[in-house]
């Protein structure tokens, strides 16, 4: 800030009344830190759930007399100041070889949006975009409304049990397609929606997203095994991590002698929330999955080899990693909750003839439950966000497997799994194409965020609530 | 060595194939589809997880009890899985070294089965308005290395050296790839650099798409990716092949093996000479070369085998 | 603590109880604080291999990673250290308690957001943006301090019941649409700059007079990004330490003539000034270890140059894409784990530090509030 001094001192800003401009700088801060934080969440908001509403379908023509069909994506600047241009989702990667097309905006010569035009998805070919002219069903061919219907009420069916029936389509430039009723996944017909049917069409796309599996290797579909996998790896990794930091705090607070070895210890885990995760990763890697792993698969799983069973990646080996990393705030959590009970708690307690197990369990660990359970709750939103780690201990692009199935032992530990953090970070920097996938991306990033958010309120007005609550006490 | 175990391999096709044609013939024989069932397990390339899972979600779409599972952990892993008989396919993006095939040998005292499933390039992508259109292999080692292995007498560091005549794209040429470990990376040294040292400037990034996505962003970088991650953000560059003619890596030149740095994608399969593969491996492998599995191949970005090929590996050698 | 002999029949269970859940809770406690310390060991006793192949060729693979995690740390610092002491000093000292209550758990809602989110936009959508405005971008960050200058001004200038309206204890607030403005503002103004002074072109200008070269992941892309996640954690430490400075200090600061400002700056910052180092220094070890951010905004170059717009590559991000692929007990797995306990070291040695100088100044609030 040593410019900013110079260029005001020079102009005499600072000797204004009162207090002068620094505390308007200091103000500015505050208000840029939280700037930053809204244009993040509305940027994740805006992006994440507008992705799901059935956007309108242009036609365009060119002056070249060329018709485009398509949903308009973005519009940059052309270099050199050559005017600008637009980009097209027109689907038909069958027919034309790519999902996209550019367009420069001076090319075009007529722009409109006919209520005729339908965007359907199939497998496994993606997006068509363009005109449904008849549906032939048996020797019914259907148009109009009625082919409308027939769709609609075949796609409410599963696949099995849809009547046999064949879509005829057309390009935008006219030519045609044969589709199978059976390939289709989804019809939509944007232009004719009004905003009633567009609400729900986009609660029902929601629905889908957060409810389905991802399709056509991770470009489209849901996030479903990726949310499973999250919440399957943080819970287990709470079972692991508040037992332990539990302990480890009472030890800390309550039984070991407050000498300068606790105050070193009390050092160490602090500190230990400060070591970057992905130290924790390599720890993890070399210490679970190549020490312990490769020594369970030689004892107990030794046909198998070498092809690893526990000596690789895994659900239990990630759960155990991101415990060790959350141990630090579980134990300074529920120190931080076990220094504020009153001495004078403890001593009525013991002169009352408890023994100190029961102190413990009677008196001093009821009042200090809020806190353990803040403590957990940080720890599970400080995991739920985490991908470094993940990313050396088990987690997977794709797990068509299940950590939980119908399978014994029903809970498959030694399996890998998908995880939010990391589906957003593959699709976004590993998908087959990445402008098709950043729709996907926000809306992931914004679920992955609204989860750790949502922790980390219900941990501050935890927080919040035992403070006012001991307040009252004291 | 090698010959002989081509021949091994062409002898195993004849028989799996065979097999292939006595089911299918039966199929017909019988009217409808026999319905198999099964859990299909693959272990492999990363490259080609997107290719396999495809193929997998169409199979269960034709035989609604079958079940792939695909482990993708790199095209290291398919010769170790196999070896170890924890699985039956191996999907690789490379051939497999003599000492994997060695290996293999050495534990079940025949060679596994080498299909090619698929085609696939590595292509040179720039800025979609970038005026750039053609290089020669050399050009490309001269931008991307800095031991020249392929003979190239200097560096070439500046967009004015590659297009003089216009003044836009300026400044030095935005490098951008893949990381160490990928095996992009390996395969654009060895075919592109002729094996010399990379220059230490390249972005490396941990995935093709991210390549993509940095190069269609910026107007004066260039960067090396996989065919099948290529959008409508970059173009990618012809290259002049060894007689000298520039090909564009499209859907033909590829197929035809014309572009120089095109590679086949492998499948490994660990089939016994005297025996016929199981039904659910037998249906996995009907469908790749199936219309319906080249077309997958399509949508999965990459490029179907010429028809002799498939036809070749699906009948008589 | 002794416990008093009690004359009850069920005494002996329930003492060996007693000493039986307290040798198991010592035992947990221990096992914790071993496990932690088993890091250490286990990342000093895979890089003991190294030693033996005394391969300095390969050690010195992983400088220009270490120059590149200190310079993606220097630039998160210079972002992240003047606004997060500034928004700590107005929030202690000048903010209206109402407000201050809120924004603490708000601030602390920024640092829960994941860094593969923040990385995901700094590297996809900031970087393309602020390579293809990149005087827009320069313009903000020159023209936003100067415009809460600005706004601090016309606040003096204007009339009393608007002043009353816009007190400076809400100003943290009501200055967020003033910011968003003229950020809006510079946006609209700079291509307009540079169209008239510098060429059309800045970037050109750059290359042409300068021979910089600009990548679209830089440093200062991974500055601004890291420096977002940063901001809470230095925020919060120093706030409670500036807050927590004994308020007759501050008093008796004023009390002899001085203004706020004036107490803050020759009072209060002093006396909380290991705490404000502390909360940097936590800050700075954050910022060191941060993987998925510079992972995907830093463009991975393995450069020794000190130039703002250029690429870098950082420890954390190379452990993290090279050592799954790596296999266990060759160079590179140890190479990589050297890595890591650079990175552990280093945290270690920032955070201890940062601890025991909370500490001292925990000690010197209590004499300063008895003594006073």
């Amino acid at each position: 800030m040593r410019w900013q001094r110079a260029v005001f001192s020079n102009v005499g800003f600072l000797k204004m009344s009162g207090s002068g401009l620094w505390p308007w700088l200091c103000a500015a801060c505050v208000a840029l830190s939280l700037l930053m934080l809204a244009a993040l969440l509305t940027l994740l908001t805006i992006r994440g759930l507008g992705h799901f509403w059935p956007a309108p379908l242009e036609e365009v023509t060119l002056k070249s007399g060329d018709i485009v069909i398509g949903q308009p994506v973005r519009e940059t600047t052309l270099p050199k100041g050559a005017g600008s241009e637009r980009l097209y989702f027109t689907g038909n990667q069958d027919i034309t070889g790519s999902n996209w097309q550019w367009i420069t905006i001076d090319d075009i010569s007529q722009q409109a949006e006919p209520a005729d035009l339908i965007r359907l998805t199939r497998t496994p070919w993606g997006d068509f975009i363009g005109r449904l002219m008849t549906v032939e069903s048996g020797d019914q061919r259907l148009t109009e409304q009625a082919a409308w219907t027939f769709i609609h009420d075949a796609l409410a069916l599963p696949v099995k049990q849809r009547p046999p029936g064949t879509l005829v389509l057309a390009t935008a430039d006219g030519q045609i397609l044969r589709q199978p009723l059976a390939s289709v996944t989804y019809f939509q017909s944007p232009n004719a929606m009004s905003w009633g049917q567009k609400t729900i069409a986009w609660g029902q796309r929601i629905w889908q997203f957060l409810s389905e599996g991802p399709r056509a290797a991770n470009t489209g579909g849901g996030v479903w095994p990726a949310i499973f996998g999250t919440v399957l790896m943080v819970i287990l990794m709470s079972v692991i991590v508040t037992p332990f930091g539990v302990l480890a705090a009472i030890y800390l607070n309550e039984i070991a002698h407050q000498n300068r070895l606790t105050r070193l210890v009390r050092i160490g885990v602090r500190n230990l929330a400060g070591v970057p995760s992905i130290v924790y990763g390599v720890f993890g890697l070399g210490v679970f999955v190549y020490g312990v792993g490769g020594s369970i698969d030689s004892w107990f799983f030794s046909d198998e080899l070498p092809s690893p069973t526990f000596g690789t990646g895994g659900l239990l080996w990630a759960s155990l990693t991101l415990a060790l990393l959350t141990l630090p705030v579980v134990i300074v959590a529920t120190e931080e909750g076990l220094a504020r009970i009153p001495d004078a708690q403890r001593e009525g307690a013991v002169a009352l003839g408890a023994t100190r197990l029961e102190m413990l369990t009677r008196v001093v660990l009821p009042m200090a439950t809020p806190a353990m359970l803040t403590g957990m709750i940080l720890a599970v939103a400080r995991a739920a966000g985490e991908v470094a780690p993940l990313m050396l201990v088990g987690v997977a692009k794709l797990a068509p497997q299940m950590p939980v199935d119908g399978e014994f032992p029903y809970l498959h530990l030694e399996r890998k799994f998908m995880h939010l953090g990391y589906h957003l970070f593959d699709t976004a920097f590993h998908g087959e194409d990445v402008q098709a996938a950043i729709p996907l991306v926000f809306a992931t990033a914004l679920l992955l965020v609204l989860i750790v958010l949502v922790l980390n309120l219900t941990a501050i007005f935890l927080r919040h609530y035992l403070r006012r609550q001991r307040g009252n006490e004291c | 060595m090698k010959r002989y175990n081509l021949r091994r391999v062409r002898k195993h096709q004849l028989l799996l194939l065979l097999t292939g044609w006595l089911l299918m013939a039966g199929n017909l024989a019988w009217g409808q589809p026999t319905s198999v069932s099964g859990t299909l397990g693959a272990v492999g390339s990363d490259t080609m997880a997107g290719l396999v899972l495809r193929w997998g979600e169409a199979l269960s779409a034709r035989h609604p009890d079958i079940n792939l599972q695909f482990q993708a952990g790199g095209s290291a892993s398919a010769p170790t899985a196999l070896v170890a008989g924890t699985t039956r396919l191996g999907p690789m993006s490379r051939p497999m070294t003599h000492a994997e095939r060695q290996q293999f040998i050495d534990r079940y005292g025949y060679p596994p089965l080498e299909l090619r499933v698929a085609r696939d390039a590595l292509v040179v992508v720039v800025h979609r308005h970038n005026p750039l259109d053609t290089l020669t292999l050399q050009q490309v080692d001269a931008i991307f290395s800095t031991s020249l292995a392929c003979g190239a007498p200097h560096p070439i560091r500046r967009w004015s050296t590659l297009v003089p005549a216009t003044d836009w794209p300026y400044g030095q040429i935005a490098l951008h790839g893949r990381n160490l470990a990928s095996g992009t990376h390996g395969l654009f040294q060895e075919r592109a650099l002729c094996d010399g040292e990379f220059r230490l400037d390249i972005s490396e990034h941990p995935g093709s798409s991210a390549v993509i996505a940095a190069v269609g962003e910026s107007f004066n970088a260039m960067g090396y990716a996989g065919y099948n991650h290529l959008n409508p953000m970059v173009r990618a560059l012809r290259l002049v092949d060894e007689s000298g003619a520039a090909v564009a890596p499209n859907e033909r030149s590829i197929q035809q093996g014309k572009y120089p740095l095109s590679r086949d994608l492998y499948l490994y399969v660990n089939l016994p000479p005297s025996e016929s593969l199981p039904p659910v491996e037998q249906a996995f492998l009907t469908l790749i070369f199936s219309e319906e599995g080249q077309q997958i191949v399509k949508a999965a970005g990459f490029v179907p085998l010429p028809n002799q090929l498939r036809d070749a590996q699906r009948q008589h050698p | 603590m002794t416990l008093p002999r009690l004359p009850f029949s069920r005494q002996p269970l329930r003492h060996i109880q007693d000493r039986l859940a307290t040798g198991l809770i010592t035992a947990g406690g221990i096992g914790v604080l071993l496990a932690i310390l088993a890091i250490g060991v286990f990342l000093v006793w895979e890089t003991l291999p190294l030693l033996a192949l005394g391969d300095t060729f390969s050690l010195a693979k992983l400088s220009p990673l270490a120059w590149g995690t200190l310079k993606a740390a220097l630039a998160a610092m210079l972002f992240a250290t003047p606004i997060a002491l500034g928004a700590a000093m107005y929030s202690a000292l000048f903010m209206s308690a109402r407000l201050r209550s809120r924004l603490k758990p708000t601030l602390e809602l920024m640092e829960a957001v994941p860094g593969v989110v923040i990385g995901f936009i700094a590297g996809l959508l900031l970087a393309p943006w602020v390579e293809r405005n990149l005087a827009s971008a320069l313009m903000i960050i020159i023209w936003l301090p100067l415009s809460a200058a600005l706004a601090g001004y016309l606040w003096y200038r204007t009339a009393v019941h608007v002043r009353q309206r816009l007190p400076l204890s809400w100003a943290g607030l009501w200055l967020i649409p003033w910011l968003a403005g003229m950020a809006v503002l510079a946006i609209w103004i700079a291509p307009i700059i540079e169209q008239h002074w510098l060429g059309g072109d800045l970037r050109r200008l750059l290359d042409q007079r300068y021979g910089l070269d600009y990548a679209t992941r830089n440093a200062l892309i991974v500055g601004i990004a890291m420096g977002f996640a940063v901001i809470p954690s230095i925020y919060s430490l120093a706030e409670d330490a500036l807050a927590d400075v004994p308020p007759t200090l501050m008093e008796g600061a004023q009390a002899l003539g001085a203004s706020r400002w004036q107490a803050l700056w020759k009072v209060a910052l002093p006396t909380a000034a290991p705490g404000v180092f502390s909360a940097v220094m936590i800050g700075a070890g954050r910022a060191v270890g941060e993987t998925m951010i510079v992972l995907m905004a830093s463009g991975n170059t393995a450069l020794f140059s000190a130039s703002p717009f250029e690429g870098l590559r950082s420890l954390s991000a190379s452990i993290a894409i090279e050592l799954p692929e790596a296999s266990p007990g060759g160079l590179t797995y140890h190479l990589l784990i050297l890595a890591a306990l650079a990175l552990f070291i280093f945290t270690f040695v920032v955070n201890t530090l940062a601890e025991i100088v909370r500490q001292r100044l925990r000690r010197r609030y209590q004499r300063l509030g008895s003594s006073l």
